[in-house]
C-alpha cells in the first residue's frame, strides 16, 4: 500500500508543467480507454453468445449519461492518438526533439489539434442525443 | 544543442520490456487509422442511435469489415492491456506481486480477445 501513495504522491506532486499534464492526461485517456473496450467486446460479443441481449446493452449506450460517456471517450481516443503520435514520431523518429522547450511546444499543439478534432465530433454526438433522446430538431 | 535539457539514453539490451516498448509505438501508429475510423464511422456518422443486431449482421456480411474488426481486436486490446500492466509497474513494486499481477492480465488478455474472437468468427446468431 505504501508504494501505491508513494506513486500518487509522485503523481500529484511532479511539477513538469506540459509534461506533467500530458502524461497525467495520456494514462488517464489510456486507462479509459482501456475499460471501455473490455467493456466494448463483451458487449459486442453478445450478438454470438446472447444475441436476445444486444439490445439492451445498445439501449444503455442510448441513454443521455452514456452519451456523455461517449462524449468524453472521443477526447480520450483523440487525445491518446495524437499525443502518442507526437511520443512515438519522437522514440523512434526524432529523439532530438525531447527537450524541454520542444516539450513544451509540442504539447501545445498536441492539445490544440486534439480540440480541433474533438469540437465538431463532440458536436454531432450533442446533436444526435438531443435528437433522439428529447425530440429536438425534427427527432 | 543544449546538452543539459536533451534526454539522452543508453540503448538497453533488446529484452521483453525493449520489444514490448517498440510494438507499443508500431500499434500505435496503427490505431490511429483503426481507431479513428471505427469511432468516426460508428459514433458519428452511423450513431448509436442507428446500430442494432441487423446493423451488425450487415456489417460482418462483409468480410472485409470483419478482417477490419479483428485487427482492431488484436491491436488495440493487446496495446491496452500492456498499457495497464505499465502503469501497474508504477504503483505496484514488489516482484512477487508484479509476478501475480502480470499472470492475471495475461489471462485477462486470453479470456476477454477469445471471448470477442469467438463472437467475431460466429457471428450474429438470430435463432439462439
Amino acid at each position: 500500500m505504501s508504494s501505491f501513495k508513494t506513486t500518487m504522491i509522485g503523481y500529484a506532486g511532479y511539477r513538469g508543467k506540459e509534461g506533467h499534464v500530458s502524461f497525467l492526461l495520456h494514462r488517464i485517456t489510456g486507462l479509459g480507454t482501456a475499460l471501455f473496450l473490455t467493456i466494448h467486446i463483451l458487449d459486442t460479443s453478445l450478438v454470438y453468445f446472447f444475441p436476445q441481449l444486444y439490445s439492451h446493452a445498445i439501449d444503455l449506450y442510448r441513454t443521455t449519461v452514456f452519451g456523455i460517456g461517449e462524449i468524453g471517450l472521443v477526447f480520450s481516443v483523440l487525445f491518446h492518438g495524437v499525443n502518442g503520435l507526437r511520443v512515438a514520431f519522437m522514440d523512434l523518429i526524432a529523439p532530438k526533439l525531447w527537450s524541454i522547450p520542444k516539450q513544451r511546444t509540442s504539447t501545445r499543439w498536441t492539445l490544440i489539434v486534439t480540440l480541433i478534432l474533438w469540437l465538431p465530433a463532440s458536436t454531432i454526438m450533442l446533436y444526435n442525443i438531443l435528437r433522439h433522446n428529447y425530440g429536438l430538431f425534427g427527432g | 544543442m543544449n546538452a543539459s535539457t536533451v534526454r539522452t539514453v543508453q540503448k538497453p539490451k533488446p529484452n521483453y520490456e525493449t520489444t514490448a516498448w517498440k510494438w507499443m509505438r508500431y500499434s500505435g501508429f496503427l490505431l490511429i487509422p483503426l481507431v479513428w475510423g471505427h469511432v468516426l464511422l460508428q459514433d458519428i456518422i452511423v450513431g448509436v442511435h442507428k446500430i442494432d443486431l441487423d446493423y451488425v449482421a450487415l456489417r460482418w456480411a462483409s468480410i472485409g469489415w470483419r478482417t477490419y474488426d479483428t485487427l482492431l481486436l488484436g491491436f488495440a486490446f493487446a496495446h491496452g492491456v500492456n498499457g495497464i500492466r505499465q502503469v501497474l509497474q508504477d504503483f505496484v513494486h514488489s516482484p512477487v506481486l508484479r509476478k501475480w499481477l502480470n499472470w492475471g492480465l495475461l489471462a485477462f488478455w486470453i479470456v476477454i480477445v477469445t471471448i470477442g474472437g469467438i463472437a467475431l468468427i460466429g457471428g450474429v446468431r438470430s435463432n439462439p
